[in-house]
C-alpha cells in the first residue's frame, strides 16, 4: 500500500503559490497581511484587516479556519479567493443532514471488487496449480499481495481528493453546522492532523497540506472539539467604506454616485427590524440590477421595482416600502 | 509562555471565556508571528485562536481593551508634549516587545507620549535614565546612603518630582507583578495588594525619610519633604486606582459567580425582591444552554424493522445480496407540555420562573400551553409569549390571583381544556397543594392521566411537609407518574432537562 508522506514542495510550486510567496517577500507580519490584502482584492475579493490577519495566521501555523458570519458576507467567496491566489484546486464539500464518509470522503469500488473476485476465481487454478495440500495452497495464496482492499479499488470523495491532490488543495467545508454531530466528529482527525484513517488501509497522510475552510451560519453551536482545532474568524457585515470598495471591485459598472447611493441605502435596511437583512451578495445583486437597468441614481420607483432583488420575504418588501420616501431621501443625502 | 499572555489568558477566563490549553498554545504561536509592534494586528490575531463565537469574541475585546490599555498615571503636572514624544523615538530601538507600549505608541496619547518603555513586563530596561543617574549620586547624601533600598526610595522621589508618569508605571506594574496581583480573588484583598505594591515601590522608605526630614532641622530638605507629602498621596490613589482595575480585570466575576450559584440553590421562596432580576438572567441562561443541547432534532433506530426500499437500493451494486441493511428511524416527537400553574401567593414566586423557563425554551419546546389558578382557572399562553415576564406575571395574578382552591381549578380545566390532553402531551402541575380543606377533585386529575403521557406534579414544600394540615398532596400523588419536591432554581432546572432527555 502507498502512504503518502507529506514532503516540502518543490520550489517551482511556491513560486506559483501567491500566498507563500506574499509571505516570503515581506519583512513584517504587518507588511504580509498588506500584501495577503492586495492579493485578495486583484481576485476581486475586498477584505477588512480582521480577515487579511486571519488568513495570514492561518497560513503561518497551517491551522484550519473555522468562518462564521451572516449569509451572504462572502465565507465561500473567500475559499474561492484563496483558491484563485494560490492557484490550488477548490475542492468542496457542501455539508447536509445525513451526509456520511461514505459520501464525504471514500467509498470501496463495490462492484470493480466483484468482478476481481470473479476473475480471482477463473485464475484460481492457475495460481494454485502444483501446490499439494491444503497447507500449501494456503500458503501460496499467502504469497499474493491482497489487492481486494487497495487503493485502486478506492472511490476518494472530497475529503480524501484533497489529501491526496500532490500539490495541495484548498479544501472548503461549506455549512458545516448543517452536519450531524458524527460527521463533526469524524472531521476532528482530518483537521488536526490532517490525515485519515481507513480502516481496510491504515492512516493516509496529506500528499501536502490542504488549506482548509469551514463555513458555519451559525444555525446550531459547533461542538468546542471542532472549534479548538480551528481558527475562528467572525465576519461581520462590512461598513460603508468596505462596501463601497467591494461594489467598485465587483460592478466596476457602477457610476461612482448610485455606487454611494446604494451602498447608503442598503446599510440603513441593515438598521431596521427586518426577517433578513441584505447582505453584500444581495448588494451585488442589486447593484448589477440597477446597472442593467442604465440606472444613474436612485430614485422612488426605481427602488420600489427592484426592491425584491434586495430583500428576500414579503413582510420585510412591505414594511421597506411604507418607508421608502425616507429612505431613498437619506441615502441620497448622506453622501459627501 | 509569556507571562503577559498568560495573565491576558486569565483575565479572559475570568470574563467566562473558555480556553482550553491547545489554545493557549495556538495563541502563542499567533504571538511569536505577529509580535506586538501592530495592536490591531494583534488583537486580530488573538481573538481568531481564543475567542471561538460571538459572545466571546464580544468579551475578548473588552477585556483586550482593558488589559492592554496604559497609563494608570497622570502627572501632576501636565507633561512637555514634544519632550514626550522625543523621548519615545529615542528609547524605540531598545523597547521590549510589550502590549502596554504599544498602546501608548499606537493612540499617542500626549501625556504618556513618553511612555515607550512599558509596563507589562518585569523587563528590567528603562528604569532611571542617565538623569535620574547622576541625580541619585548628587542627593544620596540625602538619605544617608544606607543601602540599595533607600536609594529606591530616593528613586521613586526623583520620578514623583519629575512627573515621570512612564517609568512609574513601569515600575508600578513591576511592583504589581513581584506582588502577584493577578490572582487577587476579592475585595477585601484590595487593601493588602496596595500595601504591598506600595512597600515594593520604595513608598513605604520614602514616607519615612519624609517624616524624619519634616521634622529635622534642614530648612531645604524640610521643604521637599513637604512637597514630596503631596505627591505620595497621589501615587497611593493612583495605586489604589490600578489595583481596582486590575481587581475588575482578574476578577470581576468571582463575586457575581458566587452568588449566582447561591441563588441557584435556594429555595424560591426566600430569595429577596432585590435579587429577581439577577434570578431571571439566570432562567435565561439555563434556558440558553439547554437550547443549545436539544436543538438536534433526535432520531432514534427502530431496531428490527427493515426499510426494505433503501436496503434494496443501497444493495443494487451487490447484485442484491443486502452487505448494507438499513432500519428505519423514528424521529423524536418533541413533548407537548401543558403547564398548570398555582400562582396563590404561596407559590407565586416558584410558578413565575417556571413560567419563564418554559416559555424560554420555546425553540425546543415549541408546543407549550400554560393555565394559572388561584381558584379559578384560565389560559396564560399568550401573556407569557408576548410580554416580558414582569408584566405577563403582574396580569396573571391581577387575574388568577385569591386563596385557592383545586377541585375548582380542576373542574374549569376539565372544560376548558382536558379534550387538548392526549398521548403526546406531558402535564404538569405546580402547586403546594394545600386546598383550604375543599374538595379535592381527584378524579379529574385521574382522567388527565388516563389521556396524558404522564402527569408531574411539582410541590415547592418539602417532601416532610406533604400532607401535612390543609396539605392533599398525598391524595394527588397517587395519580401523578411522578411527584417531585421542587424548591429551588436548580431543582426546576433539573425537572426541566429531564422533561427534554425523556421526550422520546
Amino acid at each position: 500500500m502507498t502512504t503518502a508522506i507529506h514532503q516540502n514542495a518543490p520550489a517551482g510550486d511556491q513560486a506559483r503559490d501567491g500566498l507563500r510567496a506574499a509571505n516570503d517577500a515581506a519583512r513584517t507580519p504587518s507588511e504580509s497581511v498588506a500584501s495577503i490584502h492586495r492579493l485578495l482584492g486583484a481576485q476581486g475579493y475586498i477584505s477588512s484587516e480582521a480577515i487579511a490577519t486571519a488568513l495570514f495566521i492561518a497560513q503561518s501555523l497551517e491551522k484550519p479556519m473555522l468562518v462564521e458570519g451572516p449569509p451572504g458576507v462572502g465565507k465561500t467567496e473567500l475559499a474561492k479567493a484563496v483558491s484563485a491566489i494560490t492557484g490550488k484546486p477548490l475542492i468542496r464539500l457542501q455539508c447536509y443532514e445525513g451526509l456520511d464518509e461514505a459520501k464525504a470522503l471514500y467509498e470501496w469500488k463495490y462492484s470493480k471488487q466483484l468482478l476481481y473476485t470473479q476473475v480471482l476465481k477463473d485464475k484460481l487454478a492457475d495460481v494454485l496449480s502444483g501446490a499439494e495440500g491444503l497447507k500449501a495452497s494456503v500458503a501460496r495464496l499467502h504469497e499474493f499481495d491482497d489487492t481486494f482492499f487497495s487503493e485502486e479499488f478506492l472511490e476518494p470523495r472530497p475529503l480524501l481528493k484533497a489529501l491526496w491532490e500532490p500539490e495541495g488543495a484548498v479544501l472548503l467545508i461549506d455549512e458545516i453546522d448543517k452536519a450531524d454531530d458524527e460527521f463533526e466528529a469524524f472531521l476532528l482527525e482530518l483537521l488536526s492532523d490532517y490525515q485519515i484513517s481507513i480502516p481496510e488501509l491504515g492512516t493516509i497522510r496529506a500528499r501536502q497540506k490542504p488549506i482548509v475552510f469551514l463555513t458555519s451560519n451559525n444555525t446550531r453551536d459547533l461542538s468546542d472539539a471542532l472549534k479548538r482545532r480551528c481558527l475562528h474568524l467572525h465576519i461581520p457585515f462590512p461598513d460603508q467604506a468596505l462596501e463601497r470598495a467591494i461594489i467598485r471591485s465587483r460592478v466596476p459598472d457602477a457610476e461612482e454616485k448610485l455606487r454611494a447611493q446604494l451602498v447608503a441605502f442598503v446599510q440603513s435596511l441593515r438598521e431596521m427590524d427586518l426577517k433578513k437583512v441584505p447582505a453584500i451578495s444581495e448588494t451585488i445583486d442589486w447593484a448589477r440590477t440597477l446597472v442593467l437597468l442604465h440606472a444613474r441614481e436612485l430614485d422612488r420607483t426605481l427602488v420600489e421595482n427592484t426592491l425584491n432583488v434586495l430583500l428576500k420575504f414579503q413582510d420585510d418588501i412591505e414594511r421597506v416600502g411604507e418607508k421608502l420616501n425616507d429612505l431613498v431621501g437619506k441615502a441620497k443625502s448622506n453622501l459627501r | 509562555m509569556t507571562q503577559v499572555l498568560g495573565e491576558f489568558i486569565k483575565a479572559l477566563r475570568e470574563a467566562d471565556v473558555r480556553i482550553s490549553p491547545s489554545e493557549v498554545i495556538d495563541a502563542e504561536a499567533v504571538l511569536g508571528l505577529v509580535g506586538y509592534e501592530d495592536r490591531m494586528l494583534l488583537a486580530h490575531g488573538l481573538s481568531q485562536a481564543l475567542a471561538k463565537s460571538d459572545a466571546d469574541k464580544e468579551a475578548f475585546w473588552d477585556v483586550f481593551d482593558k488589559f492592554f490599555a496604559f497609563a494608570p498615571f497622570t502627572p501632576p503636572e501636565p507633561a512637555n508634549n514634544a519632550a514626550g514624544n522625543c523621548d519615545a523615538e529615542e528609547q524605540g530601538p531598545d523597547d521590549q516587545a510589550d502590549g502596554d507600549d504599544e498602546e501608548a505608541g499606537v493612540t499617542g496619547m500626549a501625556s504618556s507620549g513618553g511612555s515607550g518603555q512599558g509596563s507589562g513586563k518585569a523587563t528590567g530596561k528603562g528604569e532611571g535614565k542617565p538623569g535620574d543617574k547622576a541625580g541619585g549620586d548628587q542627593d544620596a547624601g540625602m538619605f544617608g546612603a544606607e543601602g540599595e533600598s533607600l536609594t529606591m526610595a530616593e528613586e521613586l522621589a526623583q520620578l514623583l518630582e519629575a512627573g515621570d508618569s512612564a517609568s512609574l508605571a513601569l515600575r508600578l506594574a513591576e511592583a504589581a507583578q513581584q506582588a502577584g496581583l493577578s490572582d487577587i480573588r476579592f475585595f477585601t484583598q484590595r487593601g493588602m495588594y496596595q500595601w504591598r505594591i506600595l512597600q515594593l515601590m520604595g513608598s513605604e522608605e520614602l514616607g519615612r525619610w519624609i517624616d524624619q526630614a519634616e521634622g529635622g532641622s534642614n530648612a531645604a530638605a524640610a521643604a521637599r519633604a513637604t512637597r514630596l507629602r503631596g505627591l505620595r498621596a497621589g501615587l497611593h490613589e493612583q495605586v489604589r486606582e490600578y489595583v481596582e482595575t486590575q481587581m475588575q480585570l482578574f476578577a470581576g466575576n468571582e463575586g457575581r459567580r458566587l452568588r449566582e450559584d447561591m441563588l441557584a440553590s435556594q429555595r424560591i421562596g426566600l430569595i429577596e425582591r432585590s435579587d429577581m432580576q439577577i434570578m431571571q438572567g439566570l432562567v435565561r441562561k439555563m434556558a440558553k444552554r439547554l437550547v443549545s443541547l436539544h436543538s438536534r432534532r433526535r432520531t432514534k433506530a427502530r431496531r428490527g424493522t427493515l426499510d426494505a426500499r433503501r436496503t434494496i437500493r443501497a444493495n443494487i451494486q451487490f447484485e442484491g445480496v443486502p452487505f448494507h441493511t438499513i432500519w428505519k428511524r423514528t424521529k423524536v416527537d418533541r413533548p407537548k407540555v401543558m403547564l398548570i400553574c398555582d400562582v396563590s401567593g404561596s407559590v407565586a414566586q416558584v410558578s413565575r420562573f417556571l413560567l419563564l423557563f418554559l416559555h424560554s425554551l420555546h425553540e425546543v419546546l415549541p408546543e407549550v400551553r400554560s393555565f394559572a389558578f388561584s381558584s379559578n382557572l384560565g389560559e396564560v399562553t399568550e401573556l407569557f409569549d408576548n410580554y416580558p415576564p414582569d408584566v405577563a406575571m403582574g396580569r396573571t395574578l391581577q387575574r388568577f390571583g385569591g386563596s385557592t382552591d383545586y377541585g375548582h381549578a380542576f373542574r374549569d380545566f376539565e372544560q376548558l381544556a382536558l379534550d387538548d390532553v392526549d398521548r403526546r402531551t406531558t402535564v404538569i402541575i405546580l402547586g403546594d397543594a394545600r386546598n383550604n380543606n375543599g374538595d379535592p377533585r381527584a378524579d379529574i386529575l385521574q382522567t388527565i392521566q388516563q389521556r396524558a403521557k404522564r402527569v408531574l406534579f411539582l410541590n415547592p414544600e418539602h417532601r416532610s411537609r406533604w400532607g401535612s394540615g390543609d396539605s392533599v398532596m398525598p391524595i394527588y400523588a397517587a395519580y401523578c407518574n411522578r411527584s417531585i419536591s421542587c424548591g429551588s432554581l436548580k431543582e426546576l432546572e433539573r425537572v426541566v432537562t429531564d422533561l427534554l432527555r425523556t421526550a422520546a
